[in-house]
Protein backbone atom coordinates (compact mmCIF):
# COMPACT_ATOMS: atom_id res chain seq x y z
CA UNK A 1 0.00 0.00 0.00
CA UNK A 2 1.53 3.24 -0.91
CA UNK A 3 1.87 6.21 1.33
CA UNK A 4 -1.13 8.68 -0.92
CA UNK A 5 -3.73 5.75 0.14
CA UNK A 6 -2.11 4.85 3.84
CA UNK A 7 -2.88 8.82 4.81
CA UNK A 8 -5.71 8.69 2.94
CA UNK A 9 -7.19 5.39 4.73
CA UNK A 10 -6.04 7.11 8.05
CA UNK A 11 -7.97 10.15 6.97
CA UNK A 12 -11.34 8.25 6.75
CA UNK A 13 -10.76 6.24 10.12
CA UNK A 14 -14.23 7.44 11.32
CA UNK A 15 -13.50 6.64 15.27
CA UNK A 16 -11.31 9.03 15.72
CA UNK A 17 -13.72 11.68 14.17
CA UNK A 18 -16.38 10.30 16.68
CA UNK A 19 -13.51 10.59 19.59
CA UNK A 20 -13.30 14.47 18.08
CA UNK A 21 -17.04 14.79 18.47
CA UNK A 22 -17.27 13.22 21.96
CA UNK A 23 -14.29 15.76 23.21
CA UNK A 24 -16.08 18.50 21.76
CA UNK A 25 -19.25 17.78 23.46
CA UNK A 26 -17.62 17.14 27.29
CA UNK A 27 -15.67 20.96 26.45
CA UNK A 28 -18.93 22.44 25.88
CA UNK A 29 -20.89 20.62 28.51
CA UNK A 30 -18.39 21.40 31.15
CA UNK A 31 -19.27 24.92 31.36
CA UNK A 32 -22.69 24.91 31.85
CA UNK A 33 -23.45 27.98 32.92
CA UNK A 34 -22.82 29.33 29.14
CA UNK A 35 -25.18 26.14 27.94
CA UNK A 36 -27.80 27.81 30.49
CA UNK A 37 -27.77 31.23 29.58
CA UNK A 38 -27.71 30.50 25.64
CA UNK A 39 -31.23 28.60 26.37
CA UNK A 40 -32.37 30.96 28.66
CA UNK A 41 -31.83 33.95 26.11
CA UNK A 42 -33.71 32.05 23.46
CA UNK A 43 -36.51 31.67 26.34
CA UNK A 44 -36.67 35.70 26.22
CA UNK A 45 -36.70 35.59 22.57
CA UNK A 46 -39.69 33.41 22.56
CA UNK A 47 -41.23 35.45 24.99
CA UNK A 48 -40.64 38.63 22.93
CA UNK A 49 -42.38 36.97 19.74
CA UNK A 50 -45.13 35.80 21.80
CA UNK A 51 -45.85 39.25 22.53
CA UNK A 52 -45.26 40.57 19.17
CA UNK A 53 -47.28 37.89 17.22
CA UNK A 54 -49.94 37.97 19.83
CA UNK A 55 -50.33 41.36 19.85
CA UNK A 56 -49.86 41.26 15.43
CA UNK A 57 -52.71 38.48 15.45
CA UNK A 58 -55.27 40.82 17.68
CA UNK A 59 -54.91 43.96 15.99
CA UNK A 60 -54.74 43.11 12.58
CA UNK A 61 -58.09 41.21 13.17
CA UNK A 62 -56.94 37.66 11.91
CA UNK A 63 -56.46 34.00 13.92
CA UNK A 64 -54.02 32.72 10.96
CA UNK A 65 -51.50 34.26 8.34
CA UNK A 66 -50.08 32.20 5.38
CA UNK A 67 -51.31 29.61 7.16
CA UNK A 68 -49.83 29.70 10.51
CA UNK A 69 -51.45 30.47 13.74
CA UNK A 70 -50.18 32.19 16.91
CA UNK A 71 -48.82 29.13 18.12
CA UNK A 72 -47.56 27.81 15.40
CA UNK A 73 -45.83 30.77 14.65
CA UNK A 74 -43.95 30.63 18.03
CA UNK A 75 -43.23 27.41 17.41
CA UNK A 76 -42.10 27.23 14.27
CA UNK A 77 -39.90 30.28 15.43
CA UNK A 78 -38.53 28.24 19.38
CA UNK A 79 -37.48 25.30 17.00
CA UNK A 80 -35.54 28.05 14.49
CA UNK A 81 -33.81 29.65 17.06
CA UNK A 82 -32.92 26.88 19.44
CA UNK A 83 -31.39 25.29 16.24
CA UNK A 84 -29.35 28.23 15.12
CA UNK A 85 -28.62 28.96 18.79
CA UNK A 86 -26.93 25.72 19.15
CA UNK A 87 -24.88 26.02 16.28
CA UNK A 88 -23.24 29.58 17.45
CA UNK A 89 -20.34 30.50 17.43
CA UNK A 90 -20.14 29.02 14.31
CA UNK A 91 -16.85 27.20 12.76
CA UNK A 92 -15.91 30.36 10.74
CA UNK A 93 -14.47 32.45 13.55
CA UNK A 94 -12.12 29.20 14.63
CA UNK A 95 -10.96 28.55 11.07
CA UNK A 96 -10.43 32.52 10.31
CA UNK A 97 -8.22 32.51 13.59
CA UNK A 98 -6.38 29.44 12.77
CA UNK A 99 -5.28 30.84 9.17
CA UNK A 100 -4.35 34.46 10.50
CA UNK A 101 -2.77 33.02 13.57
CA UNK A 102 -0.80 30.37 10.80
CA UNK A 103 -2.07 27.75 13.00
CA UNK A 104 -3.57 25.76 9.82
CA UNK A 105 0.05 24.82 9.23
CA UNK A 106 0.67 22.61 11.69
CA UNK A 107 -3.04 21.00 11.61
CA UNK A 108 -2.53 20.15 8.22
CA UNK A 109 0.49 17.91 9.12
CA UNK A 110 -1.91 15.81 11.29
CA UNK A 111 -3.06 12.62 10.43
CA UNK A 112 -6.73 13.49 10.00
CA UNK A 113 -8.40 15.77 6.97
CA UNK A 114 -8.77 19.10 8.28
CA UNK A 115 -12.61 19.46 7.32
CA UNK A 116 -14.00 16.54 8.29
CA UNK A 117 -12.13 17.13 12.05
CA UNK A 118 -13.75 20.14 12.21
CA UNK A 119 -16.95 18.93 10.92
CA UNK A 120 -16.72 16.55 13.93
CA UNK A 121 -15.74 19.10 16.25
CA UNK A 122 -18.33 21.30 15.06
CA UNK A 123 -21.27 18.77 15.20
CA UNK A 124 -20.21 17.50 19.14
CA UNK A 125 -20.40 21.38 20.07
CA UNK A 126 -24.01 21.56 18.68
CA UNK A 127 -25.89 18.83 20.68
CA UNK A 128 -25.54 19.57 24.45
CA UNK A 129 -26.30 23.12 23.46
CA UNK A 130 -29.25 21.48 21.00
CA UNK A 131 -30.38 19.20 24.22
CA UNK A 132 -31.07 22.38 26.76
CA UNK A 133 -31.62 25.05 24.20
CA UNK A 134 -34.88 22.21 23.15
CA UNK A 135 -35.62 20.97 26.47
CA UNK A 136 -35.41 24.28 28.15
CA UNK A 137 -37.42 26.68 25.22
CA UNK A 138 -39.97 23.95 24.61
CA UNK A 139 -41.20 24.89 28.40
CA UNK A 140 -40.98 27.70 28.22
CA UNK A 141 -43.24 27.83 24.86
CA UNK A 142 -45.67 25.38 26.12
CA UNK A 143 -46.01 27.64 28.88
CA UNK A 144 -46.40 30.56 26.86
CA UNK A 145 -48.47 29.40 23.94
CA UNK A 146 -49.72 25.87 24.53
CA UNK A 147 -49.09 23.03 22.55
CA UNK A 148 -49.34 22.19 18.21
CA UNK A 149 -49.10 18.22 18.08
CA UNK A 150 -46.44 17.53 15.42
CA UNK A 151 -46.86 14.15 13.26
CA UNK A 152 -44.50 11.20 13.89
CA UNK A 153 -43.38 11.31 10.30
CA UNK A 154 -42.77 15.42 10.14
CA UNK A 155 -40.68 15.16 13.57
CA UNK A 156 -38.57 12.35 11.72
CA UNK A 157 -38.28 14.00 8.41
CA UNK A 158 -37.26 17.42 10.73
CA UNK A 159 -34.75 15.68 12.11
CA UNK A 160 -33.12 14.25 8.69
CA UNK A 161 -33.75 18.04 7.04
CA UNK A 162 -32.15 19.43 10.45
CA UNK A 163 -28.84 17.27 10.45
CA UNK A 164 -28.42 18.51 6.27
CA UNK A 165 -29.15 21.92 7.82
CA UNK A 166 -26.50 22.00 10.02
CA UNK A 167 -24.31 20.06 6.78
CA UNK A 168 -24.94 22.86 4.90
CA UNK A 169 -24.33 25.99 7.30
CA UNK A 170 -20.91 24.19 8.41
CA UNK A 171 -19.85 23.90 4.79
CA UNK A 172 -20.93 27.61 3.93
CA UNK A 173 -19.45 29.15 7.40
CA UNK A 174 -16.30 26.71 6.66
CA UNK A 175 -15.50 28.44 3.20
CA UNK A 176 -16.06 31.75 4.49
CA UNK A 177 -13.40 31.42 7.50
CA UNK A 178 -11.34 29.92 3.95
CA UNK A 179 -11.58 33.52 2.76
CA UNK A 180 -9.33 34.54 5.21
CA UNK A 181 -6.25 33.15 3.15
CA UNK A 182 -6.73 35.99 0.86
CA UNK A 183 -8.68 39.26 3.41
CA UNK A 184 -7.44 40.13 6.46
CA UNK A 185 -10.61 40.24 8.13
CA UNK A 186 -13.28 38.19 7.59
CA UNK A 187 -15.36 39.30 9.80
CA UNK A 188 -17.71 41.91 7.81
CA UNK A 189 -18.92 38.04 5.46
CA UNK A 190 -19.93 36.63 9.41
CA UNK A 191 -22.36 39.86 9.95
CA UNK A 192 -24.00 39.81 6.36
CA UNK A 193 -24.16 35.50 6.61
CA UNK A 194 -25.74 36.20 9.98
CA UNK A 195 -28.02 38.83 8.80
CA UNK A 196 -28.55 37.00 5.88
CA UNK A 197 -29.85 34.09 8.15
CA UNK A 198 -32.16 36.52 10.07
CA UNK A 199 -33.95 38.22 7.62
CA UNK A 200 -34.09 35.33 5.00
CA UNK A 201 -33.85 32.57 7.45
CA UNK A 202 -36.95 32.85 9.56
CA UNK A 203 -35.13 33.89 12.43
CA UNK A 204 -37.66 36.84 13.71
CA UNK A 205 -40.32 37.17 10.89
CA UNK A 206 -41.55 33.48 9.88
CA UNK A 207 -41.20 33.24 6.14
CA UNK A 208 -44.75 32.02 5.66
CA UNK A 209 -45.51 35.54 6.58
CA UNK A 210 -43.61 37.09 3.90
CA UNK A 211 -45.35 38.10 0.69
CA UNK A 212 -46.12 34.88 -1.48
CA UNK A 213 -43.38 36.42 -4.26
CA UNK A 214 -40.90 36.60 -1.92
CA UNK A 215 -41.48 33.41 -0.39
CA UNK A 216 -41.02 31.41 -3.50
CA UNK A 217 -37.29 33.10 -4.02
CA UNK A 218 -36.65 32.47 -0.47
CA UNK A 219 -37.57 28.66 -0.08
CA UNK A 220 -34.99 28.36 -3.00
CA UNK A 221 -31.98 30.21 -1.20
CA UNK A 222 -29.83 28.71 1.45
CA UNK A 223 -30.69 31.05 4.30
CA UNK A 224 -34.42 28.96 4.52
CA UNK A 225 -32.49 25.71 4.59
CA UNK A 226 -30.51 25.66 7.39
CA UNK A 227 -33.14 25.88 9.95
CA UNK A 228 -36.30 26.83 9.09
CA UNK A 229 -37.22 24.20 7.00
CA UNK A 230 -36.65 21.41 9.39
CA UNK A 231 -38.91 23.92 11.98
CA UNK A 232 -41.48 24.31 8.98
CA UNK A 233 -41.44 20.31 8.88
CA UNK A 234 -41.98 19.33 12.78
CA UNK A 235 -44.66 22.09 13.21
CA UNK A 236 -46.87 21.65 10.34
CA UNK A 237 -45.78 18.61 8.19
CA UNK A 238 -46.05 18.53 4.32
CA UNK A 239 -44.68 15.48 2.63
CA UNK A 240 -44.24 17.28 -0.99
CA UNK A 241 -42.99 20.38 0.64
CA UNK A 242 -40.25 18.07 2.93
CA UNK A 243 -39.14 16.07 -0.53
CA UNK A 244 -38.60 19.84 -2.10
CA UNK A 245 -36.48 20.89 0.98
CA UNK A 246 -34.86 18.08 0.95
CA UNK A 247 -33.59 18.74 -2.69
CA UNK A 248 -33.16 22.21 -2.35
CA UNK A 249 -30.93 21.34 0.84
CA UNK A 250 -28.64 18.46 -0.84
CA UNK A 251 -28.09 20.84 -3.89
CA UNK A 252 -26.75 23.51 -2.19
CA UNK A 253 -24.54 20.85 0.39
CA UNK A 254 -22.95 19.64 -3.26
CA UNK A 255 -22.45 22.96 -4.95
CA UNK A 256 -20.87 24.05 -1.10
CA UNK A 257 -18.87 20.73 -1.16
CA UNK A 258 -17.12 21.74 -3.87
CA UNK A 259 -16.77 25.29 -3.25
CA UNK A 260 -15.55 24.15 0.36
CA UNK A 261 -12.51 21.86 -1.20
CA UNK A 262 -11.83 24.51 -4.19
CA UNK A 263 -10.95 27.01 -1.68
CA UNK A 264 -9.54 24.52 0.75
CA UNK A 265 -7.42 23.35 -2.25
CA UNK A 266 -6.32 26.80 -3.27
CA UNK A 267 -5.63 28.40 0.09
CA UNK A 268 -3.90 25.74 1.20
CA UNK A 269 -1.26 26.31 -1.54
CA UNK A 270 -0.90 29.58 0.73
CA UNK A 271 0.84 27.66 3.58
CA UNK A 272 4.18 26.94 4.08
CA UNK A 273 6.03 25.91 7.14
CA UNK A 274 9.20 27.92 8.31
CA UNK A 275 11.47 25.50 10.24
CA UNK A 276 12.67 27.55 13.90
CA UNK B 1 -10.90 62.96 41.24
CA UNK B 2 -9.18 66.01 40.81
CA UNK B 3 -9.64 68.08 37.58
CA UNK B 4 -5.97 67.61 35.67
CA UNK B 5 -6.55 63.85 36.72
CA UNK B 6 -9.88 64.06 34.47
CA UNK B 7 -8.11 66.08 32.03
CA UNK B 8 -5.44 63.87 31.74
CA UNK B 9 -7.52 60.78 31.77
CA UNK B 10 -9.58 62.38 28.73
CA UNK B 11 -6.57 63.24 26.38
CA UNK B 12 -5.42 59.40 27.40
CA UNK B 13 -8.62 57.98 26.53
CA UNK B 14 -8.52 60.50 22.81
CA UNK B 15 -4.99 59.38 22.31
CA UNK B 16 -5.82 55.21 22.54
CA UNK B 17 -9.18 55.93 20.48
CA UNK B 18 -7.15 57.77 17.96
CA UNK B 19 -4.50 55.00 17.60
CA UNK B 20 -6.61 52.27 17.94
CA UNK B 21 -8.76 53.72 14.79
CA UNK B 22 -5.77 54.74 12.81
CA UNK B 23 -4.01 50.99 13.37
CA UNK B 24 -7.52 49.74 11.72
CA UNK B 25 -7.39 52.32 9.24
CA UNK B 26 -3.56 51.17 8.04
CA UNK B 27 -5.46 48.06 6.24
CA UNK B 28 -7.47 50.16 4.55
CA UNK B 29 -9.26 48.07 2.67
CA UNK B 30 -10.22 45.64 5.07
CA UNK B 31 -11.39 48.51 7.01
CA UNK B 32 -13.29 49.74 4.23
CA UNK B 33 -15.38 46.27 3.91
CA UNK B 34 -15.63 46.56 7.74
CA UNK B 35 -17.74 50.28 7.83
CA UNK B 36 -19.50 49.34 4.33
CA UNK B 37 -20.22 45.59 5.79
CA UNK B 38 -21.75 47.22 8.53
CA UNK B 39 -23.92 49.57 6.70
CA UNK B 40 -25.49 46.79 4.73
CA UNK B 41 -25.73 44.80 7.73
CA UNK B 42 -28.39 47.27 9.28
CA UNK B 43 -29.55 47.36 6.31
CA UNK B 44 -30.58 43.52 6.31
CA UNK B 45 -31.96 44.47 9.91
CA UNK B 46 -34.28 47.12 8.66
CA UNK B 47 -35.68 44.74 5.77
CA UNK B 48 -37.43 42.94 8.52
CA UNK B 49 -39.52 45.53 9.25
CA UNK B 50 -40.15 46.32 5.93
CA UNK B 51 -41.73 43.07 4.84
CA UNK B 52 -43.39 43.05 7.97
CA UNK B 53 -44.87 46.79 8.27
CA UNK B 54 -45.63 45.46 4.47
CA UNK B 55 -47.88 42.37 6.47
CA UNK B 56 -49.34 44.50 9.23
CA UNK B 57 -48.99 48.23 8.30
CA UNK B 58 -49.11 49.78 12.28
CA UNK B 59 -49.32 47.68 15.45
CA UNK B 60 -50.60 49.47 18.35
CA UNK B 61 -49.75 52.97 16.94
CA UNK B 62 -46.46 51.93 15.91
CA UNK B 63 -45.62 52.09 12.16
CA UNK B 64 -42.21 51.41 10.13
CA UNK B 65 -41.33 55.59 10.58
CA UNK B 66 -40.99 54.26 14.65
CA UNK B 67 -38.84 51.87 13.94
CA UNK B 68 -36.86 53.70 12.20
CA UNK B 69 -36.07 56.20 14.52
CA UNK B 70 -35.54 53.44 16.85
CA UNK B 71 -32.91 52.01 14.54
CA UNK B 72 -31.78 55.16 13.99
CA UNK B 73 -31.40 55.78 17.83
CA UNK B 74 -29.67 52.04 18.61
CA UNK B 75 -27.23 51.64 15.88
CA UNK B 76 -25.92 54.84 16.80
CA UNK B 77 -25.84 54.48 20.30
CA UNK B 78 -24.16 50.68 19.18
CA UNK B 79 -21.84 52.69 17.22
CA UNK B 80 -20.43 54.73 19.54
CA UNK B 81 -20.06 52.41 22.29
CA UNK B 82 -18.08 50.05 19.88
CA UNK B 83 -15.66 52.42 18.71
CA UNK B 84 -14.76 54.08 22.32
CA UNK B 85 -15.06 51.10 24.77
CA UNK B 86 -15.04 47.76 22.79
CA UNK B 87 -12.70 46.85 25.63
CA UNK B 88 -15.39 46.74 28.29
CA UNK B 89 -17.34 43.83 25.56
CA UNK B 90 -13.78 41.75 26.31
CA UNK B 91 -13.82 41.79 30.22
CA UNK B 92 -14.38 38.25 29.93
CA UNK B 93 -12.23 37.04 27.60
CA UNK B 94 -9.52 39.04 29.22
CA UNK B 95 -10.49 37.28 32.59
CA UNK B 96 -10.46 34.00 31.14
CA UNK B 97 -7.44 33.84 29.38
CA UNK B 98 -5.20 35.40 31.83
CA UNK B 99 -4.90 38.58 30.00
CA UNK B 100 -5.65 40.68 32.91
CA UNK B 101 -2.43 40.56 34.73
CA UNK B 102 -1.23 42.64 32.03
CA UNK B 103 -3.16 45.77 32.87
CA UNK B 104 -2.60 45.06 36.57
CA UNK B 105 1.07 45.81 35.99
CA UNK B 106 0.25 49.47 34.39
CA UNK B 107 -0.21 52.81 36.15
CA UNK B 108 -3.12 53.95 35.16
CA UNK B 109 -7.00 52.37 36.25
CA UNK B 110 -7.47 49.06 35.54
CA UNK B 111 -10.87 49.27 34.13
CA UNK B 112 -10.56 52.37 32.31
CA UNK B 113 -7.45 50.64 30.79
CA UNK B 114 -9.38 47.89 29.28
CA UNK B 115 -12.07 49.89 28.16
CA UNK B 116 -10.31 52.08 25.65
CA UNK B 117 -7.33 49.63 24.94
CA UNK B 118 -9.62 47.96 21.63
CA UNK B 119 -12.30 49.75 19.49
CA UNK B 120 -14.39 47.78 17.25
CA UNK B 121 -13.95 50.11 13.64
CA UNK B 122 -16.92 48.82 11.74
CA UNK B 123 -18.56 50.26 15.08
CA UNK B 124 -18.54 53.63 13.07
CA UNK B 125 -20.50 51.90 10.12
CA UNK B 126 -23.30 51.46 12.43
CA UNK B 127 -23.07 55.23 13.69
CA UNK B 128 -23.12 56.41 10.48
CA UNK B 129 -25.82 53.97 9.46
CA UNK B 130 -28.22 55.46 12.42
CA UNK B 131 -27.11 59.17 11.63
CA UNK B 132 -28.06 58.57 7.74
CA UNK B 133 -31.80 56.57 9.30
CA UNK B 134 -32.38 59.77 11.40
CA UNK B 135 -31.94 62.01 8.49
CA UNK B 136 -33.70 59.86 6.33
CA UNK B 137 -36.83 59.42 8.27
CA UNK B 138 -37.45 62.40 10.51
CA UNK B 139 -37.92 66.27 9.58
CA UNK B 140 -34.39 66.98 10.80
CA UNK B 141 -33.96 70.68 12.69
CA UNK B 142 -31.40 71.88 14.91
CA UNK B 143 -33.44 70.73 17.87
CA UNK B 144 -34.58 67.09 17.38
CA UNK B 145 -30.99 66.75 15.63
CA UNK B 146 -29.56 67.82 19.02
CA UNK B 147 -31.94 65.24 21.07
CA UNK B 148 -31.12 62.52 18.85
CA UNK B 149 -27.50 63.04 19.50
CA UNK B 150 -28.62 63.38 23.27
CA UNK B 151 -30.60 60.05 23.65
CA UNK B 152 -27.88 58.43 21.35
CA UNK B 153 -25.14 59.18 24.06
CA UNK B 154 -27.49 58.34 26.59
CA UNK B 155 -28.59 54.60 25.50
CA UNK B 156 -24.81 53.77 25.08
CA UNK B 157 -24.00 54.94 28.26
CA UNK B 158 -26.48 52.51 29.85
CA UNK B 159 -25.73 50.08 27.34
CA UNK B 160 -21.81 50.66 28.64
CA UNK B 161 -22.86 49.94 32.18
CA UNK B 162 -25.00 46.59 31.55
CA UNK B 163 -21.54 45.14 29.71
CA UNK B 164 -19.86 46.20 32.82
CA UNK B 165 -22.22 44.28 35.20
CA UNK B 166 -22.39 41.43 32.72
CA UNK B 167 -18.92 41.19 32.09
CA UNK B 168 -17.73 41.24 35.36
CA UNK B 169 -19.77 37.86 36.89
CA UNK B 170 -16.93 36.15 35.18
CA UNK B 171 -15.13 37.18 38.99
CA UNK B 172 -17.81 34.90 40.09
CA UNK B 173 -18.60 32.52 37.45
CA UNK B 174 -15.45 31.55 35.88
CA UNK B 175 -15.96 30.76 31.97
CA UNK B 176 -18.76 33.42 31.31
CA UNK B 177 -17.64 34.96 27.79
CA UNK B 178 -20.51 33.64 25.82
CA UNK B 179 -23.38 33.42 27.93
CA UNK B 180 -22.28 37.57 28.66
CA UNK B 181 -21.94 38.04 24.90
CA UNK B 182 -25.75 36.50 24.49
CA UNK B 183 -26.98 38.65 27.28
CA UNK B 184 -25.94 42.00 25.61
CA UNK B 185 -27.29 40.82 22.41
CA UNK B 186 -30.38 39.82 24.40
CA UNK B 187 -30.61 43.54 25.24
CA UNK B 188 -29.53 44.98 21.71
CA UNK B 189 -32.24 42.30 20.71
CA UNK B 190 -35.41 44.64 22.16
CA UNK B 191 -34.46 47.39 20.17
CA UNK B 192 -35.39 45.22 17.23
CA UNK B 193 -38.70 45.18 18.09
CA UNK B 194 -42.14 47.55 17.68
CA UNK B 195 -41.67 49.03 21.21
CA UNK B 196 -45.75 49.36 21.74
CA UNK B 197 -46.14 45.23 21.83
CA UNK B 198 -44.58 44.84 25.02
CA UNK B 199 -46.62 44.17 27.90
CA UNK B 200 -46.92 42.91 31.48
CA UNK B 201 -44.49 40.90 33.27
CA UNK B 202 -42.29 41.58 30.36
CA UNK B 203 -42.10 45.48 30.53
CA UNK B 204 -40.98 44.78 34.05
CA UNK B 205 -38.35 42.36 33.11
CA UNK B 206 -37.53 45.29 30.63
CA UNK B 207 -37.24 47.57 33.40
CA UNK B 208 -34.99 45.59 35.50
CA UNK B 209 -33.04 42.74 34.11
CA UNK B 210 -32.21 43.80 30.88
CA UNK B 211 -32.53 47.50 30.42
CA UNK B 212 -34.64 47.52 26.97
CA UNK B 213 -36.78 49.95 28.14
CA UNK B 214 -34.24 52.39 28.81
CA UNK B 215 -32.10 52.48 25.44
CA UNK B 216 -35.19 51.56 23.04
CA UNK B 217 -38.92 52.75 24.45
CA UNK B 218 -38.06 56.26 26.36
CA UNK B 219 -35.68 57.49 23.66
CA UNK B 220 -38.23 57.26 20.82
CA UNK B 221 -40.95 58.15 23.18
CA UNK B 222 -39.50 61.33 24.55
CA UNK B 223 -37.91 62.28 21.08
CA UNK B 224 -41.82 62.09 19.47
CA UNK B 225 -42.83 63.75 22.78
CA UNK B 226 -41.05 65.20 25.26
CA UNK B 227 -41.37 64.31 28.88
CA UNK B 228 -39.58 65.76 31.87
CA UNK B 229 -40.10 62.26 34.13
CA UNK B 230 -39.19 59.56 30.89
CA UNK B 231 -36.24 61.64 30.81
CA UNK B 232 -34.73 62.39 34.10
CA UNK B 233 -35.56 58.69 34.35
CA UNK B 234 -33.55 57.48 31.79
CA UNK B 235 -30.22 59.75 33.39
CA UNK B 236 -30.87 58.30 36.72
CA UNK B 237 -31.04 54.96 35.21
CA UNK B 238 -27.76 56.00 33.19
CA UNK B 239 -25.85 56.80 35.88
CA UNK B 240 -27.05 54.33 38.70
CA UNK B 241 -26.04 51.14 35.92
CA UNK B 242 -22.64 52.47 35.28
CA UNK B 243 -22.11 53.10 39.46
CA UNK B 244 -23.26 49.64 39.68
CA UNK B 245 -20.81 47.96 36.74
CA UNK B 246 -18.24 50.04 38.33
CA UNK B 247 -18.82 48.73 41.44
CA UNK B 248 -18.92 45.19 40.64
CA UNK B 249 -16.05 45.35 38.50
CA UNK B 250 -13.68 46.33 41.30
CA UNK B 251 -15.30 44.32 43.99
CA UNK B 252 -14.89 41.33 41.89
CA UNK B 253 -11.15 42.48 40.73
CA UNK B 254 -10.31 41.97 44.56
CA UNK B 255 -11.23 38.13 44.15
CA UNK B 256 -9.13 37.93 40.84
CA UNK B 257 -6.21 35.92 40.82
CA UNK B 258 -3.59 35.90 38.43
CA UNK B 259 -4.14 33.81 35.49
CA UNK B 260 -0.44 32.91 35.67
CA UNK B 261 -0.62 33.00 31.65
CA UNK B 262 2.79 33.25 29.76
CA UNK B 263 2.87 35.17 26.88
CA UNK B 264 4.01 38.35 25.22
CA UNK B 265 1.85 41.59 24.79
CA UNK B 266 2.50 43.71 22.31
Amino acid sequence: MNTKSLKLKAQLNIAKYLEVAKISYSNVSTYFSNVFVKSVTVVVRIWIFTQLYSVTYIVSGVSSVGGLTVPMAIWTLTLVQSFQTASRPGVMRVIDEEVKSGNIAYSLGKPYSYILFHYFNHMGKIVPNLFWNLLISGFATLFLVGSVMPKFEGVIFGVILLFFGYTLDFLITFSLGLLAFWVEDTSAFVWLYSKGQMVLGGLVLPIALFPNYLQKIVEFLPFSQFFYSAAQTIVSFDLAKTFFFIEVQLTWIVVFIFITKFLFLKGGKNVSINGG
Amino acid sequence: MSQSTVDKYFWLSFEMIKSNVMTAMEYRTSFLIQVVGMIVNDVGLILIWVIFFQKFPAINGWSFSDSAMLFAITTSSFGILMTLCRGAYSISETITKGGLDYFLALPKNVLWHITVSKSDSSAIGDFFFGLGMFFLTTNPDLQHFFMYIGYTVLASTIMFGFILVTQSLTFWLGNFQEASEQIFHLLVGFTLYPQSVFHGAMKIFMLTLVPGFFVATVPVEIIKNFDPVLFFLMVGYAMGIVTLGISLFHLGLRRYESGNLLGSQI
